[in-house]
Parts: structure tokens; sequence; C-alpha cells
């Protein structure tokens, strides 16, 4: 194939006019729904509904009902808030780190990345709130002035997770916002309905386009950026932490920080993936969001396959090395043990069947590309399921020993937690513009004035 | 009518960007400091054809982010190294490699958060939903596609037909006159409006009353409100007589306490020992409560000659021969038990207190039969001592 | 498009900087020679850290350039043949490893056979850490580098002079593999030759440590060598503060990189207090190495991260010049730290030895005499690259 590497390639195909872009994002926010809408909600809506009452019933009955036991005293609560936490991840990288690297393919996806990872923070923040059992003490967790002298325990991973996740949503929400205002306003000047004026000059707080705010927005925006990259690397890490600081083999392992944050984008990717494909084809993006861009998520998603399989490889080789017999032993029983299954699910998901993608065929194929991504998704929830697992049920004295069961409630809360994000990204699509209008125009062909050169810069 | 509505600036709109940005720039060297440019996006090379400033705005966010750096250390450090000290994981108090990744969190949350807040209300001035810009032909247009320039009224330099004429000579796709909007007075009494309100009000208070009386208690968020357990005065139907507060079963005594076997018994088969020793506390203890309880039939000596003499039948003295040889805890029984026509003293005198009544009578025996001893010793202590 | 108008006009780099090169070089290997009879264990374990320093400019550089192929990049695409320069040192690699080879008894406690006898664990790890095993990995692994190096700087330069497009397509292909062997081999290295001079100490995300450490260091290198060059006007005009920024940006990030490896490493450790793990912590506690170990951290993250946090110090040539000789000294230095408190004779502190000066010296004088050597045959911009245009008309 013939690649002229001194031109750039277009982020926008088809040489459509500002006009054109902006009234093919705003077409679904005009339209009412139609059928195929309704019947997504409503298989998304039974999910999250399914789910809700498993929760209202664990309430009730309290943690029995799941089938955490003791050795395995956390898992599929923790595994749940793992997996949601790490699809966060690809939106703020896709938003933020792609920004910062310039990378303009972003544009036609970051809105829609940075929406999915609000949601994916709300459903991973749903489990933390109910494995307590009791969650509406939870307000006794934070550290305020008491009778007792007591303070919340600093020094614990788990605390440490809560500011990590309230700072990440709180600013992949600031962030998102800021993104949308010049949206509303557009949005705002176009509508003919009242209600939506009202709403949109609401959100839309009286911005005016003016480009004396444009300089300060955008040195915010990359300010946003900037600390967003570190944050999202830190708020993986953190969760890694949760096991990492601990004793037990498979989880006392220094790796586990960049090796949670690379299986978080390589999951979050897939997730941003699987639906991006869909959304395209729904409604007819296909020249914003095209097949170059979907082709360069493959790229990363294979590359972050890659550094998940050398940490997996890393992580065997340290065991044998230590010469640590426990640790040893943990590895030696999660590829041939009871959960065997489970761990070579794990390894042919992620790094097996993503190697697909250095083939370019394939990398440019959406069936195949859409199973290798669902495909993903099931892996590295294995991966989680994995850890935490097999480190539990089998760890030091073999006469605590034991086995994990998954109850219905289990596995009907995690479907539930599947139903209320894709509820939310349904809902959005409809209600908010799935590309950021400002700056897919923005690097439009001919959108820049040419005294720079046009279009090879940010 | 639109002669007489107030303008605010000329605006001039393009369709290039490069038309724009040359536009902009000679505005600038111009001089004129009150006008602004409006894209739907930001044009690179804008700021400089605009001759901006850089933002400043990254000073508050360094700013706020060293605050936020230093409060939750200093929260950390109050926390577990002064106010409530405690050693976890073996580590020291002030923990910090503990407290590094809070402490980047909370940097970044307020960093990111006060630049955002910053930027909206002290860089934009937002809310401005009233700005004159809004709903112009102008505006909608700039939204879409097209790049403007604003020259306001305000400016120094500002006369209507050399701004024209300037704007024109970028050769625009258009020029317009932006004029204030009228203003329109929105009466508070609105019969519409109140009527708002009122909903508004019927609608939160009963929300808020519903979900903070009702819903807030329901089980299992009933804060511990309904119970299974008995409360005073209630009625329960477990028992006969249906009464939630109970008396003690027959026989209950208190924990720890042994009853008196021989209550109601008039000769019992034996006696307890005075388990108190005459000290002058306990004599003093005695003689008080003699004088108090005793007295008053006995006498104050125990001669039977109170007040109440030939009012009341006479108690006998307690210093004939037999009584004097009556064993301390024979004393103690009669005390308990009552005699004839003496009671039991059992609810005004409590163990301790009849044991110590008894030993007084002792002293009063010695009293009254003192030997030679007893005097000598008496005279020996009013020689040397004070009157006690 | 082959040929670009980009008047780039080839200058000679001055004779002076090939002399310095060689005089360095040759003090450097003289005195080293005399601490190798002085202390042959202190000589031999700056020659590791001398070592592993190159393989961090070599090889990172190498990763550089297979990474701007695979990202497509444009910025760093004129100064990439500087790049290339510094990658040239590899093949070279096989022959500096020999006498490290000859002097493993003095460096490592493994290769000891009455150690490992009476050691159970140390006899575990035989399997992997014997003599002949290491001795086969070292060459293989070089071997590998040394053959994406060949292929890669061929296609690169043949580009010089055809302009051929397919040759980027080529390299593009390498370079993605490469990285992904990259990451093995660099992960190996840094296990073999740095985390088993304490045999007894594991820690998985070790490679990754030394990978950031080499990416800064690789990254410091070639902004010394861009900012120098084009302050002296070997580099077109076109080259300016906008590039400056793009590589200040990525050390700056690398730097924060490093931080973050390290103190999470540090914190697992110390978390869960394991003695197996944390004695190799508390030995660069002892004594006098607890001043390195605090020194570690703000030479190689504090005062770069203060230094390079604003806009405009990212783009100032004098500050990056600075920061670039700072972060190369403080790579050497986290080398130093990484090794050190583990040589006999030093486990209760430092004690000084001008050994430790000399081998620094040759390594300095290696690099420039290798750059000044391969500038001399070579374009100092790679003159046929398609995106080259591009890269120069670069702005931010």
């Amino acid at each position: 194939m013939n690649v002229d590497y001194s031109v750039e390639e277009p982020v926008v195909h088809g040489r459509l006019s500002l006009a054109e872009i902006e009234d093919l994002v705003v077409k679904p926010l005009d339209s009412k729904p139609n059928k195929k809408f309704y019947i997504a909600l409503s298989i998304s809506g039974s999910l999250l509904l399914i789910g809700a009452v498993l929760v209202l019933f664990t309430f009730y009955y309290g943690i029995g009902l799941w089938g955490n036991n003791q050795p395995v005293g956390w898992a599929f609560g923790i595994v749940n808030f793992v997996f949601w936490i790490g699809i966060g991840h690809a939106g703020t990288l896709i938003s933020a780190i792609l920004f910062l690297l310039r990378q303009k393919w972003r544009t036609g996806i970051a809105r829609f990345a940075e929406a999915m990872t609000i949601f994916a923070v709300m459903c991973a923040g749903i489990f933390p709130i109910i494995h307590t059992g009791r969650p509406w003490l939870a307000g006794y967790l934070m550290p305020y002035p008491n009778q007792h002298g007591l303070w919340v325990n600093f020094s614990s991973p788990l605390v440490w997770d809560v500011f990590a996740v309230s700072t990440y949503f709180t600013v992949s929400l600031v962030f998102w916002y800021t993104g949308l205002i010049p949206d509303f306003a557009t949005l705002r000047d176009r509508t003919t309905s009242k209600i939506k004026k009202t709403i949109y000059s609401l959100f839309s707080l009286g911005w005016r386009h003016s480009h004396r705010h444009w300089l300060h927005y955008e040195k915010a925006y990359t300010l946003l950026a900037g600390f967003a990259t570190p944050l999202v690397l830190s708020v993986h890490t953190i969760v890694s932490f949760d096991f990492a600081v601990s004793l037990l083999p498979g989880w006392h392992s220094t790796i586990f920080p960049p090796y949670f944050v690379a299986g978080a984008i390589f999951s979050g990717f897939a997730m941003v993936a699987t639906v991006l494909i869909l959304v395209r084809k729904i409604f007819d993006l296909q020249q914003i969001i095209t097949l170059d861009h979907l082709e360069k998520m493959n790229k990363v998603i294979l590359v972050t396959s890659m550094m998940v399989g050398l940490a997996y490889g890393t992580e065997l080789f340290m065991a044998w090395y230590s010469g640590v017999t426990v640790e040893k032993f943990a590895f030696f029983n999660r590829a041939f043990g009871p959960y065997a299954w489970a761990y070579w699910v794990m390894v042919v998901c992620n790094v097996l069947f993503p190697q697909l993608f250095w083939i370019r065929k394939i990398r440019r194929s959406i069936p195949i590309m859409m199973v290798i991504v669902i495909l993903v998704n099931v892996g590295m929830w294995f991966e989680r399921f994995v850890i935490i697992v097999t480190s539990l049920h089998r760890d030091f004295l073999p006469s605590s020993w034991g086995m994990f069961v998954p109850t219905l409630y289990d596995i009907g809360i995690l479907a539930g937690s599947f139903g209320l994000f894709f509820t939310l990204v349904i809902l959005f699509t409809k209600a908010l513009p799935v590309i950021s209008i400002s700056e897919i125009k923005a690097v439009s062909d001919g959108a820049q004035p040419s005294h720079h050169r046009g279009e090879n810069h940010e | 009518m639109s002669n007489e509505r107030k303008i605010y600036g000329v605006a001039a709109l393009f369709t290039k960007p490069d038309d724009i940005i040359k536009a902009a720039s000679k505005v600038a060297n111009e001089g004129y400091s009150k006008w602004d440019v409006n894209t739907p996006y930001p044009l690179h090379g804008m700021d400089n054809a605009m001759k901006l400033k850089p933002s400043k705005l990254g000073f508050i966010t360094l700013f706020c982010g060293l605050s936020g750096t230093a409060l939750i250390l200093m929260l950390t450090y109050f926390t577990n190294s002064i106010d409530f000290p405690l050693v976890i994981g073996g580590k020291q108090f002030f923990a910090l490699p503990a407290y590094i990744p809070i402490t980047f969190e909370i940097t970044v949350l307020l960093a990111t958060v006060s630049t955002v807040i910053a930027m909206l209300t002290f860089f934009f001035k937002f809310p401005s939903n009233n700005h004159v810009l809004h709903d112009t032909p102008y505006m909608k247009k700039v939204s879409l596609d097209h790049f403007g320039i604003v020259i306001e009224v305000s400016d120094p330099k500002f006369e209507q037909s050399k701004v024209e004429e300037l704007l024109r000579s970028f050769d625009p796709e258009s020029i317009e006159i932006i004029y204030h909007k009228e203003e329109i007075k929105y009466p508070i009494f609105e019969p519409k409006f109140i009527t708002f309100l009122i909903i508004v009000a019927l609608a939160v208070s009963g929300g808020t009353y519903i979900t903070l009386n009702k819903l807030m208690f329901i089980t299992p968020f009933d804060w511990m409100m309904y119970q299974d357990k008995v409360i005073p005065q209630s009625r329960i139907e477990l028992f006969k007589d249906e009464r939630g507060m109970r008396t003690p079963v027959e026989g209950t005594v208190a924990k720890g306490f042994i009853p008196y076997p021989y209550l109601g018994v008039d000769e019992p088969p034996e006696y307890l020992s005075n388990p108190l020793i005459p000290s002058r506390e306990n004599l003093k203890l005695g003689k008080k409560k003699f004088l108090t309880y005793c007295s008053p039939c006995h006498g104050n000596f125990g001669d039977g000659d109170s007040r109440l003499h030939d009012q009341f039948p006479n108690p006998p003295t307690l210093h004939s021969q037999r009584i004097r040889n009556f064993e301390d805890g024979r004393f103690y029984h009669i005390i308990t038990n009552g005699k004839n026509v003496m009671p039991s003293y059992t609810a005004q005198i409590n163990r301790n207190e009849r044991w110590a009544i008894v030993n007084y009578i002792r002293v009063l025996h010695r009293a009254k039969n003192a030997t030679e001893r007893d005097l000598e010793l008496v005279t020996k202590e009013t020689a040397t001592n004070v009157a006690n | 498009m082959s040929q670009i108008d980009v008047n780039y006009q080839k200058k000679e780099l001055p004779e002076k900087l090939f002399k310095m090169g060689i005089i360095l070089l040759v003090i450097g290997v003289i005195l080293g020679l005399i601490g190798f009879f002085v202390d042959p264990t202190r000589a031999s374990f700056n020659y590791l850290i001398a070592y592993t320093f190159l393989i961090s400019i070599a090889v990172g550089a190498l990763f550089l350039i297979a990474l701007e192929y695979a990202t497509g990049a444009i910025w760093s695409v004129p100064f990439r043949r500087v790049t290339e320069f510094f990658a040239a040192i590899i093949p070279l690699l096989l022959i500096l490893v020999i006498p490290l080879l000859f002097n493993m008894h003095n460096l490592f406690h493994w290769t000891h056979e009455e150690v490992v006898a009476g050691d159970k664990i140390l006899q575990g790890k035989a399997p992997y850490l014997n003599v002949s095993f290491f001795v086969i990995r070292a060459f293989v692994i070089i071997g590998i580098w040394s053959l994406f190096y060949f292929f890669l700087t061929r296609n690169s330069l043949k580009q010089d002079s055809s302009g051929d497009q397919k040759l980027t397509g080529k390299n593009i292909k390498l370079s993605a593999v490469f990285i992904v062997i990259f990451a093995i081999t660099i992960s190996i290295t840094s296990f073999d030759w740095l985390m088993s001079v304490e045999p007894h100490w594991f820690s998985s995300i070790f490679g990754i440590y030394y990978f950031s450490g080499t990416v800064v260091a690789a990254l410091a290198a070639v902004t010394l060598a861009v900012v120098l060059l084009k302050e002296k006007g070997y580099l077109p005009e076109k080259i300016t503060s906008d590039h400056l920024y793009s590589l200040g940006a990525l050390m700056f990030v690398f730097v924060n990189f490093w931080a973050y490896i390290a103190f999470s490493q540090y914190l697992i450790i110390w978390y869960a207090d394991l003695p197996e793990e944390t004695f190799w912590f508390l030995q660069k506690w002892e004594g006098s190495w607890a001043i390195f170990s605090i020194l570690l951290i703000v030479i190689q993250f504090l005062v770069p991260f203060v230094a390079l946090l604003s806009k405009p110090a990212k783009m100032n040539p004098k500050r990056l010049k600075f920061i670039a000789i700072w972060l190369l000294f403080a790579h050497l230095f986290d080398l130093y730290w990484l090794v050190m408190p583990q040589m006999p004779g030093l486990e209760g502190g430092y004690v000084f030895s001008w050994i430790d000066f000399v081998f620094p010296i040759a390594t300095v004088g290696f690099v420039i005499l290798i750059f000044a050597m391969k500038a001399k045959k070579e374009n100092l911009i790679p003159v046929g690259d398609p995106k080259l245009e591009r890269g120069l008309d670069f702005h931010l």
C-alpha cells in the first residue's frame, strides 16, 4: 500500500464543510428516537433493573447473598470495581494524553470517550459502596471530628482509593464539562425549541465564542489535560496498591502499578472501540470517526496487550527467580489449579487474540475488530478475577484453602452494571453531541489559517 | 424604532480563517482596545494577531495545587501524629510514604477545580447569558461557521463611520450593527410566576418531608427507630396481665446479696457474728444511728426511759443481766426481725449500721457497768487530753 | 518528494571535538587500567556502571528512533540522525562487554561456587544465574540490538540519497518489532547486570525502573546534542524553540515517570515490610548511603521537576542544556546508587575513591568520539526523509 509520508492525513474525510460537520453531529439531538433506540434502551434498561433489584435484595438480606466466603473475602465486588475503573481510563487517555501528544485523530472520539469515563467511574463507584453491606452508613467513612476522636486510616490503600476515585470522577466531570461549554453555546444558537434553548443557555453559561475567552480556555484545557494525565496513572496505581501493598503471594509484586495502568488502558480502549464501532454505524459518523482512527486505536490495543503480556511474563519469571515457595505455588496454581480455565481465558483473550492486530487487514476489518475487542473485555475481567480469587483462595496455609462460587446475585449485579453503563451511553447519544463540535471543526480541512502552513500542528 | 436603540458596536463577518487573522492584526495595530474576535473554535495565531498577553491562569493552578498539598499533609500529620497517634503496620506516626498518594490526588483535585472555577468566574465573569451579543444574527453565524470581529462603541477611538470603513476594507462577507436589546421589565407579581413559585414551594417542601420523614425511615434505613424490644409503659400480650413492665419474681435478690436467713423466725437456730471492729468511726456511726433510731423508745442510754415513757409500751432496760448476756448476733436478729411491739428495722438501718449499733450498745453496757480500771482509764485520758 | 529545498549545507564538526573525545577516552582508559590493578573490585563496579550507562544512551536512543517511526511523529524527524549517532555505540557494546565478562567474579556473588553451594536460594536461581547462560544472554541481546540498529540506520541513510518512501514503511515495521524486543531485552539486561548484583533480592518492576532511567538519559543526550549543535549553527534555522519545547516536555514527562516507578517500587516494599525485600533498601540507608538516597530524589526528581515545570523553561536553550547535563549526571548517579552499596567493603557507607571518577570521564570521551566520527561520515539531518519538511515546519 502506498502512503505518502510527506503529507498529513486528513482527520475528517470527505472535505466536509463546517456546517456539514455540525449538522452531522447535531442530528441525533434534533431527531426523535427511533425504534432501534428504544430496543437498545430496553435491553440495557432491563439489565439495569435486574441489577438494581438484586442490589436492593442485597441491602435487605445482607452480603450473605453473594458468594463471598473465607478465604475469598473479596470477589466480584472488587473485581467489578477494578474492571470499571480500568475502562474509565481510556477516556481520559484519549482525551488528555493524546491531546498532549498532539494526536489530532483523538478529536472525533474524545468527547465520547470522556463520557464513557464518567459513566464507567459511576459504575465502578457503586461497588465499594454496596459491598460494605450497610451503605447508608457510608458517611461515617469520611474524616469528620467525632466524640471517639477517631480518624480514617490515611495509611490504608482503601482510603487512598476513596480520594483517588473521587478526584478522578470530579476532574473527569470538570474536564468533560469544560469541553462541552462551547458546544452548549453552539446548540443554544441553533435550536428553535424554547425549552432546549433555556437549558442550553444555562449550561453554556453565556459563552459567546470570544477569542479573549478562547485564550484562557485553551490554557485551562491544556492544564486540565496536563493534570488528568498523571491523575489517570495515579488512580489505577492506587487501585493496584490495594493488592500490591499486601503480603499475599500473587498480589505483592512491585510491577503492579504500571501493569494495572497498562491493563486499564487496554481494557478501556477495547470498550471504547466496541461502543464507537456501534455509534459510528448508527449515527452515520463514518467520515468523522474514520477507519483510520479505529486502526490507530487497534494499534494502541496491540501495544497495551503486549505490555500486559510482558507483565505476565515478568511476574512468572520473578515468581520463579525469587525462590519464594508460596509465590511459585501461587502462579502454578493459577495456571494449573482449579481456576486454570479462568487463567487460560485471560491469557488467550488478552495476549493471543490481540496479536492478530499485527496484520493490517485485520486492523481495518470491522467485524473481526469487534470480536477481538469484546474478547479483550472478557479477558480483562478475567484477569482481575484470576488475580483476586486465585490469590485469595489458596494462600499460605493449606488448611485455610477454599473455593469461590459466584451466586446469581454476583452475576446479576455485574450484568446490572453493564446495564447502567450502556443505558447512560445510549441516553448520552441523544442528549449531548457525541463529538466535540468546536474541536472537530478546528481540525477539519482548511479550518486553520494557512500562514502556519496549515494543518500540521495542534 | 431602531433609531432610538443604543448601539453596542459594529461587527464584520468572514468565512476564511486567513482573512480574519489579517483583519484582526490590522485592528490591533490601529490601536483599538475594546474589541473582540468571535470564532466557533480557536484559530491558531489569533493570540499574536490580537496582541494578547499569555493567560495568567497557570499561577492560580500552581497556588491552589500547592495549597492542596499543604492542607492534606497538615491534615494527615494532625490526625495521625497529634490528635490520635496510632501505630499502623509498624510504621512511624507520620508515615509520609503512605500519605503521598493522597497528597498527590488532593493537589490535582484542588489545582484543576480551582483553575476551572477561576476561569469561569474571574476571567470570564460567567454566567453572562444577558450579554448583548446573544441572540443576534451575528452570534448565530459565528456559532456555526463564520468568524467575526466586533469593535465596541465604548472604545475611546470609536467613530462609527471610520470603523465601518476600516471593516469594509477587509472585504468581509457582511457588516452588521449590533444594538443593545430593549429592556423588558418583568413584573414580579405576574400570576403565572406566582403560581409557579407556589407549586415549587409545595413540591420542594412536600418532597423534603416525604423523603426525610417517610422514605428515610423505611427498614432497613430506619436509624433503629423501630426495634423489637419492649419499651417502658407499653403493652405486651406475652403476659397474662399484658404489662410490659414486670416486678421482680418472688424471692429475687440483688446480685451478690445474701438474704438474712432467719427473717420471720422468732427463735433462730444460730446467730450471726459481728464483722465490725469497734473502731472509732464504727462507734461514732453506731452512736449516731442508735440516737436516731433506737433512743426514741430505748432512751439515750438504753435505760428504757425515753420521752415515750408511759405513752407507749416500755421497752425493757438494755442493761439487765439477761440482755447483757445476749450475743451480738442476737441483738442483730432483734433489730432485723423485730420483737413484740418493736418492728423490723431492715428498711431504715442497713446491715453495717445494725452491727455498729450493736457495738454501741456494748459501749453503753460498759459505761453503765464500768470497772475501776475503766474509770482509771477515763481519768487518765481526761488528765492528759483536751476534752474530746 | 525526494530532495527538499531545506538548504542543508553539511558543515564539518570542529576538529577539537574529535580531539576532546580522544583525549578524554585515552585518559579514562589509562586511569581505568591503573584502577583495575589498584582495586579490581572497585574498578569492575565502576565499569559496570559506565557500561549500563552506555546501554542507556545507546539503546535508549535506538528506542527513541523506533518510537518516532512507530508513532508517526513529525517534530523529531529533523534530528533523528543525531539520535542515530548515539545509537551507533550499540555494536561496540559487543567489545565493551568483554572486560566485564572477565570480571564477573568481582561483581556477582552468584559466580562464586562456594557461596552458591551453601545457599539454597542461590542454588534455586542457578538455572538462570550461571556464567554460561549469562554470557550467552549478554551476547545474544547485544547481537539483536546490533541487528536492529544496522537495519534501521541503513534504511535511514539510504533514504538520504534515494528519498524512497518505502524505506520509511520498512522502518516502521522494524520499529514496531524492535519496541517489543526492546522491552523484553532491556528488562533482562537490567535483571542480569544490575539486579543480580544482589542475588537474594528481586523486584518485578526493576526492568521498568531501568527503562525509565534509560529514556531520561537518552532524551537528555539528544537534547544536549541538539541544543549545542543548534547554537553553533550546524542545524537548520527552522529547528526552533518549538522543537526544543517538545524535547523539554518529553524529558519532564519521563522524569516524572521515573519518580513514579521509583516511588511505586519503594512504597510497595516499605509497606509490606518483608525482610527479604526491605534489606536492599535498608542497605542503601546505612551510614553515608542515606545521604546518597536522599540526594537521588533531589537530583533525579525534585530539581528537574521544578526546573522544567513552566512552558518557557521547556523551550529555553540554556535551561535545557543545563538540565540535560544534570540529568545525564543524575542517571549515572542512579546507577551508582543501585550497585555500589552492595560492593564488598562499602556496606557501612560510602568510601571515597578516585576510581569512581575515571570511568565517567572515559564514557564521556567515548560518546563524543563516536558521535564525532559518525558526524564526519554522514549528514546531520535525514535529508531524504519524506517527513522532514513537515518536521522543520513544526509549530506548537
